[in-house]
């Protein structure tokens, strides 16, 4: 009897040990998180997305750009979004140095219509583990565009 | 004796008379009632020059009304690209119920379950009374009709008569629009806005040559660029 409660605890053990093990494994640190930037960037710079998988050699200056004059103001540094953001000519710039407009119309109609007058990261996010424009709902996208179509303007 | 036998027939003769002069009066002044005209008259313009496509109205039609997915009370039909990169524009059209005064579907219901609201002018149907033979989704010449899988019965818009206009509210689509590009109102009512919208722009309506006299208006998109 203590032997076959012996074996069962050595067994759930066993299982215990290789769970914590896969779980731990299951997200190996990427490459692009371990640059130099992340020695301040520890909050604000993990690149958990797409964008920082090792197989693309991407860092953060690969969009960010080279760190210039940097933490000093100003500086040549590409920050991405809507508010206190670079111009969105300067940030669309960088997205389509890989992303064409013609392969970008052909996903999703709306890049047409805001093709240079809004920056990608209005809608997009890169840092995150999946964009939130990925399998985006109806009803969540109908949102999205209410926050800048308010028809307060005409 | 003789003299009360006529009495009462005379009084026989004069009730029965009194009572059917009574009901004709009675069956005149109901027809009279039947025939004035309404004081609503419901009507929904469209306007094309402020839609950008977000597809709001298609999703609170859905979620106030309870359409299950895979069919639409409203659809917004997209047509485009126009125009070079970057300056290209899509226009949109809005494809539902168009609530005819001279509706097809309710001419060849032969249950009465497609009927046009004497209060409202709106073109509706009575779930209940429909036996899915389809002579309506056949007859609508703007193919907006369908079979409701969860009901079985035909289904369309009906300006949300039975959720949001009941509570007084405006219909789903309309509150929904981020750019006011719906406006629904009582044709009747010269001071509402969607007569004053009427007089102040061109408006059209779809195949109107069929007699139908539809009340959704569109304002047709001009080519360029839709301002926000």
């Amino acid at each position: 009897m203590s032997t076959r409660q012996w074996l069962w605890s050595l067994r759930l053990g066993a299982m215990a040990l290789l769970l914590s093990f896969s779980a731990t494994s299951a997200e190996p640190a990427k490459q692009i998180n371990s640059d130099a930037c992340m020695k301040c960037h520890k909050r604000n710079g993990q690149m958990l997305g797409h964008h920082g998988q090792d197989a693309m050699k991407m860092t953060c200056s690969s969009c960010h750009g080279e760190k210039g004059d940097h933490p000093k103001k100003p500086n040549d540094l590409v920050v991405f979004g809507l508010n206190e953001a670079s111009e969105t000519s300067v940030q669309l710039q960088v997205c389509h140095k890989c992303h064409m407009p013609a392969k970008l119309s052909s996903q999703e109609w709306t890049h047409n219509v805001h093709a240079q007058k809004v920056a990608c990261a209005a809608c997009h996010k890169l840092h995150s583990p999946t964009d939130p424009m990925a399998e985006i709902t109806p009803k969540v996208r109908s949102e999205l565009c209410r926050n800048c179509h308010t028809g307060q303007q005409e | 004796m003789e003299n009360s036998k006529r009495r009462f027939l005379k009084g026989t003769c004069a009730l029965l008379a009194g009572a059917s002069g009574a009901t004709l009066l009675a069956t005149v002044s109901a027809s009279n009632e039947a025939k004035a005209d309404p004081s609503v008259k419901y009507a929904l313009i469209h306007d094309e020059t402020k839609c950008i496509g977000c597809k709001a109205c298609e999703v609170a039609c859905r979620e106030t009304n309870h359409v299950p997915e895979g069919v639409a009370r409203l659809k917004i039909e997209q047509t485009g690209p126009y125009g070079e990169y970057p300056n290209q524009f899509y226009h949109f059209s809005r494809k539902s119920c168009q609530h005819c005064e001279d509706a097809p579907c309710v001419n060849v219901c032969p249950t009465g379950a497609a009927f046009i609201d004497k209060e409202t002018g709106i073109v509706s149907v009575d779930a209940w009374k429909c036996v899915g033979c389809q002579y309506c989704i056949a007859a609508c010449p703007y193919k907006i009709r369908f079979i409701n899988p969860v009901t079985h019965a035909a289904d369309k818009c009906d300006f949300c008569r039975e959720t949001n206009l009941a509570q007084g509210k405006q219909p789903a689509c309309v509150a929904a629009c981020p750019t006011k590009a719906l406006v629904f109102g009582n044709l009747k009512d010269p001071t509402s806005q969607v007569v004053q919208v009427l007089k102040a722009n061109p408006t059209q309506r779809a195949k109107v040559d069929l007699g139908t006299r539809p009340k959704l208006f569109r304002i047709v998109a001009k080519s360029g660029e839709v301002a926000i």
